[in-house]
């Protein structure tokens, strides 16, 4: 494709986000196409893939909610932090109490294709978009995150654990703006992972990656969040997993056990970029090292 | 950065490349950047989707509206046939459809939509047939898709007792001498597709008037692309006018292929009177063009228990894709480099190239020569495996030395520079060390160091340049400038400020009073390709001496009249008109080729090199990273330091890729991932810390006091490198590529 190739669309930088909302609802309800643009990282790839010149009444219309004030800025209260869905990776990976407190969140920055779409991408993009693969997603799942999302309604808060329905697919409304997300910190200074294991070190597609993060009393886990990329229709939980980890000490934690709980939480594809097996291995691996690192005798 | 000096030295300096700014700053104009002519439209493939049929039929919709799109069929074209070796490619398909993505129809429209509608508004009726995908189903030959076998060429190297009357009494010869050997080992490895995946995807720009046809576009060799047009529009070739754009990047890869799209951007403005515009998204360039062809290679070896090589048994297979294009002479190149860089007093190499129902495979950088290389230098290591002795020492002790004969019985005389290449890489690397310590394992991570040695012919094999007799044209200019006219094109390796040099010194000018004229065959002459690592050795020897021809008249003119040399030089043009030097390259004489047995000078001479890689290999997830690769290398005499560390560089980055990322995922005859996300090349973040020597053991009769061609041997050692490499890290010992962490793992799972 090039540039002379991307359909013609309307554009528009609302004022306010009641002003967004307002739009959206009343386009939604009239089934016209209505696109809300952030960093555009997903959005330009759409344009690329999607079936081409499908015959439209009304152009669609780009809604640029990348520089609502609602939407950006990253504050911490206590020990919640607020990210504004329209904050880049690069805003992430530069914050203070980010760094302080939530350093996976940083790391997984890194890991973001590369500079330019870490300067761009949003974590509101990544997870409309809700693809298998999305590594934001993956880390806001382990630390069970919560949506703040606003319609003409008002605003709807949803946890982690209601979002995601099927591929792509969320129990977000299609006039719901995410506006935020909202993460309970653990103490600063508990344990976390973040490893990706994509196809090269920059511009890289998750072939599987996990998200963890831990508190420890002693030999226990008290809280034990986990998410993992690429493994199932959707972001993979690891409830198993999970459950596992947190019901004994980490001394009585075994390699069987945790396989076999990887094995069932966990639901590889072959695909172009990798394979079932492979998929299935790494996840095991990954998640044993985590467990191990943690004090797991495995 | 070193800067031009004023001195008459240039050469051996990195001096800035002259192309440099412009491509910084962006004022270098691709062929999709220049501005549309008047009238100008859009053009467009239509391609098959099935990897084989029967063309019934091309049926447009009568409902769309016609009345501003043209669209060629086969029966357009004068001469349905694009010239390459062979002229059974058509440039449309006529009747039968032997690949995937096989060009059928061309479109063009003023309106870009538009076009995209009416490609949706043509049926291409094609009745599908059972293809043929890979290289053992066509040589089976059950179904014969290309001549009688499926075979497009065979070759055979002899040497010793591997070297009788005929192929069977040389079989039985070198079975006998194998027989005979203390130590006998077997294998069989295997390399798959490339892309060459150049930034700048093909595209031409075509217009007609009264002089003929005009076509401005992406490419490595204009005559090449001349050749072809001349031909399937039969016309004279005066008629016929090629011009390179700024071209961004080949690998071989805009050596074939750019003479398909001109001629269809050519026949689309032929039809439709306009000017026309093809540029290729990315998606479409990495389904239809040429890519490296997969080749399979057994091997067997006779050795004494101490190492030393003996006898060498080789069977190559090659797929060539559906159609011959340049298969004869990369199977050539490929077999000619089978025995690596090491002595062997018997040897039989055969070689065999096979048609398959996929895109036709073609030139890219090494042309051959990795995949063979990749097979005897994994062969060594079985080798050493097998006799448990280090592999470089093994390497070392078998390396041919000047006055030691090749496989095709050449004996190695000038420029030598394999033992150099192998202590320095040594030297620099701690190989040695590292290897006595054995991997070192640090957690779940394992760091190993593996070593390659290879050499690579540089110029055309055999006789081809004393039948090309390349040419280049050297002008004099007012005020003491001079200006190069070469087919040979700067497609980002540099040779545009390299033949800048070359030309400074010969002349005794300063580097920034010599032109390089844009190459179009309108204007230079015809230098032969841009392939074979032969543009510094060979083209840029007559470069040499045309050059020193135009200064040695100014020189003349300077004793007799006085003056400077831009005043001597002004004084000679304002009489004389025009002052130029044609010359034809003449190899040494003394390089003796015989075509029809293979024996003799297979190159005139080799560039050598040493290389070294230091892997850490995840044991969890099977993931190299590559930690350091040492590369030494004979360049006989770097021009331009800098730009030939580049090559090497870039060259063993790519190699790197295609041993451990790279992959054409094909799904019955279909590219599954043509893109660059899902196509994975190396990033500048995946790229190792590079330490390269240049070893300079000059080649007399190459330019600027001794270079050698090394323009693709750094895409020959990478891959067997790093193999071993992993090998030492982990034992996981991998015979084919690539060794993606999949693999890597299924190879740890059976092992
Ligand atoms: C080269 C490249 C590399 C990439 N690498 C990675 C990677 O390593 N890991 C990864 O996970 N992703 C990667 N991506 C994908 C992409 O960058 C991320 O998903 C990014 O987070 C998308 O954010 P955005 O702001 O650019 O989204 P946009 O493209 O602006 O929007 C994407 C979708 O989200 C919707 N949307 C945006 N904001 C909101 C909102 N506030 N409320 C409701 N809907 C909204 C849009 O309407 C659109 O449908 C890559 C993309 C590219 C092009």
């Amino acid at each position: 494709m090039s540039v002379s190739d991307l359909r013609l669309f309307e554009m528009r930088r609302p004022a306010d986000l009641p002003d967004v909302c307002a739009v959206l609802a009343e386009r939604v309800s009239r089934s016209e196409p209505t696109v809300l643009l952030a960093g555009g990282t997903d959005w330009l790839v759409e344009q690329e893939t999607r079936p081409a010149f499908a015959k439209e009444a009304a152009l669609p219309l780009v809604l640029d909610v990348s520089r609502l004030p609602a939407l950006r800025g990253i504050t911490l209260d206590g020990d919640r932090l607020r990210i504004g869905a329209a904050a880049t990776y690069l805003d992430m990976r530069r914050d203070p109490a980010v760094l302080a407190r939530a350093p996976m969140l940083e790391r997984m920055g890194r890991d973001i294709g590369a500079i330019q779409i870490q300067a761009r991408g949003t974590l509101g993009g990544n997870l409309a978009t809700a693809s298998p693969a999305a590594d934001g997603v993956t880390a806001l799942a382990a630390y069970d995150a919560t949506l703040v999302v606003h319609s003409v309604r008002g605003e709807r808060r949803i946890p982690f654990a209601s979002l995601q329905t099927a591929y792509k697919r969320s129990t977000r409304a299609a006039d719901e703006v995410i506006v935020a997300v909202e993460i309970d910190l653990p103490p600063a200074g508990s344990p976390w992972i973040w490893r990706k294991v994509g196809t090269r070190r920059a511009q890289s597609i998750s072939k599987v990656a996990l998200a963890g993060v831990a508190v420890r009393e002693g030999d226990r886990l008290t809280r034990l969040g986990l998410g993992m990329a690429s493994v199932a229709p959707v972001t993979a939980l690891l409830s198993r997993v999970r459950t596992l980890a947190t019901s004994r000490p980490l001394r009585d934690l075994t390699a069987a056990d945790i396989d076999a709980a990887v094995d069932a939480d966990v639901s590889p594809i072959d695909d172009i970029r990798s394979t079932r097996d492979y998929r299935a291995h790494c996840a095991r691996s990954v998640v044993r090292a985590f467990l191990r690192d943690l004090g797991a005798p495995v | 950065m070193a800067t031009s000096p004023p001195s008459t030295h240039s050469v051996g300096v990195s001096v800035p490349r002259t192309d440099g700014t412009a491509k910084v700053t962006g004022s270098a104009r691709y062929i999709d950047d220049l501005p549309g002519m008047p009238g100008e439209i859009f053009g467009r493939t239509l391609r098959s989707t099935v990897p084989r049929g029967v063309l019934r039929g091309i049926r447009l919709d009568p409902s769309f509206d016609w009345s501003d799109v043209t669209v060629v069929e086969a029966r357009d074209i004068p001469v349905n046939a694009i010239l390459m070796i062979s002229e059974e490619q058509p440039v449309l398909a006529e009747g039968k459809i032997l690949h995937a993505y096989e060009p059928v129809a061309l479109i063009a429209c003023p309106d870009r939509l538009k076009l995209d509608r009416a490609a949706r508004a043509i049926t291409l009726d094609i009745e599908p047939l059972p293809a043929i995908l890979d290289i053992d189903t066509a040589l089976a030959g059950k179904d014969v898709i290309w001549g009688e076998d499926n075979v497009f060429k065979r070759y055979l190297i002899t040497k010793g007792r591997g070297d009788a009357e005929g192929r069977a009494a040389s079989e039985a010869g070198i079975d006998a001498a194998l027989a005979a050997c203390d130590v006998v080992v077997s294998g069989r490895y295997e390399t798959h597709h490339q892309e060459q995946l150049y930034i700048e995807p093909q595209g031409f720009v075509a217009f007609w008037d009264d002089a003929g046809v005009h076509v401005t576009g992406s490419l490595q060799c204009p005559y090449y692309v001349h050749k072809v047009l001349k031909r399937a529009l039969d016309l004279s070739s005066e008629r016929v006018h090629v011009t390179q754009a700024v071209t961004g990047g080949g690998f071989g890869g805009k050596e074939e292929y750019p003479s398909i799209i001109a001629l269809h951007a050519a026949l689309l403005a032929r039809k439709s009177r306009r000017p026309v515009r093809m540029i290729y998204d990315r998606t479409e360039d990495i389904e239809a063009t040429t890519k490296r062809h997969p080749a399979i290679v057994e091997i067997t070896t006779g050795c004494d228990r101490d190492g030393t090589l003996r006898a060498l048994k080789a069977r190559i297979l090659m797929d060539g894709g559906a159609y011959m294009t340049l298969t004869p002479v990369v199977l050539s190149r490929g077999t000619l480099h089978a025995a690596g860089a090491y002595r062997w007093q018997d040897a039989f190499i055969e070689s065999v190239a096979v048609a398959t129902n996929t895109p036709p495979n073609g030139a890219f950088r090494g042309f051959g020569a990795p995949q063979t290389i990749w097979a005897i230098e994994r062969h060594m290591d079985r080798i050493a495996r097998a006799i448990g002795k280090d592999p470089v020492a093994l390497r070392a002790q078998n390396l041919l030395r000047s006055g030691d004969t090749t496989a095709t019985g050449q004996t190695l005389g000038l420029s030598v520079g394999g033992h150099a290449c192998l202590e320095a890489a040594l030297a620099e690397s701690g190989y040695h060390e590292k290897r006595a310590a054995g991997p070192a394992v640090n957690g779940r991570v394992a760091r190993g160091i593996g070593a390659s040695v290879f050499m690579h012919g540089a110029g055309f094999t055999g006789s081809g340049e004393r039948m090309l007799k390349g040419k280049v044209a050297i002008d004099l200019l007012p005020g003491g400038r001079l200006q190069i006219r070469t087919a040979s094109t700067d497609i980002g390796q540099g040779t545009e400020t390299v033949f800048r040099q070359i030309a400074a010194d010969a002349a005794g000018i300063p580097v920034t009073h010599v032109d390089f004229a844009v190459p179009s065959t309108t204007v230079v002459p015809d230098s032969g390709p841009t392939v074979a690592s032969r543009t510094v050795m060979v083209v840029g020897a007559i470069v040499e001496g045309a050059s020193r021809e135009i200064a040695e008249r100014v020189l003349a003119e300077q004793a007799a009249g006085g003056g400077s040399f831009t005043e001597a030089g002004d004084r000679l043009l304002s009489r004389e008109r025009e002052v130029s030097c044609l010359k034809v390259y003449e190899p040494p004489s003394f390089i003796q080729w015989d075509d029809t047995t293979y024996k003799g000078d297979a190159y005139p001479c080799f560039a050598w090199a040493c290389d070294i890689a230091e892997v850490e290999v995840d044991l969890d997830t099977f993931e190299v990273t590559v930690k350091n690769f040492w590369s030494a290398t004979d360049v006989g005499k770097a021009i331009h330091p800098v730009m030939c560390k580049g090559q090497i560089e870039g060259g063993t980055l790519q190699a790197i890729g295609w041993a451990l990322c790279e992959e054409v995922v094909w799904k019955e005859g279909l590219i599954k991932n043509p893109r660059m996300t899902n196509y994975i090349i190396p990033t500048s973040l995946d790229a190792p810390p590079f330490h390269t020597t240049l070893i300079e053991e000059p080649w007399p009769y190459g330019p600027g006091g001794g270079a050698k061609g090394i323009g693709e041997l750094p895409m020959d050692g990478g891959a067997p490198a790093l193999a071993a490499a992993i090998e030492h890290a982990t034992g996981l010992i991998a015979d084919s590529l690539p060794m993606t962490p999949e693999r890597l793992h299924t190879l740890a799972r059976t092992a």
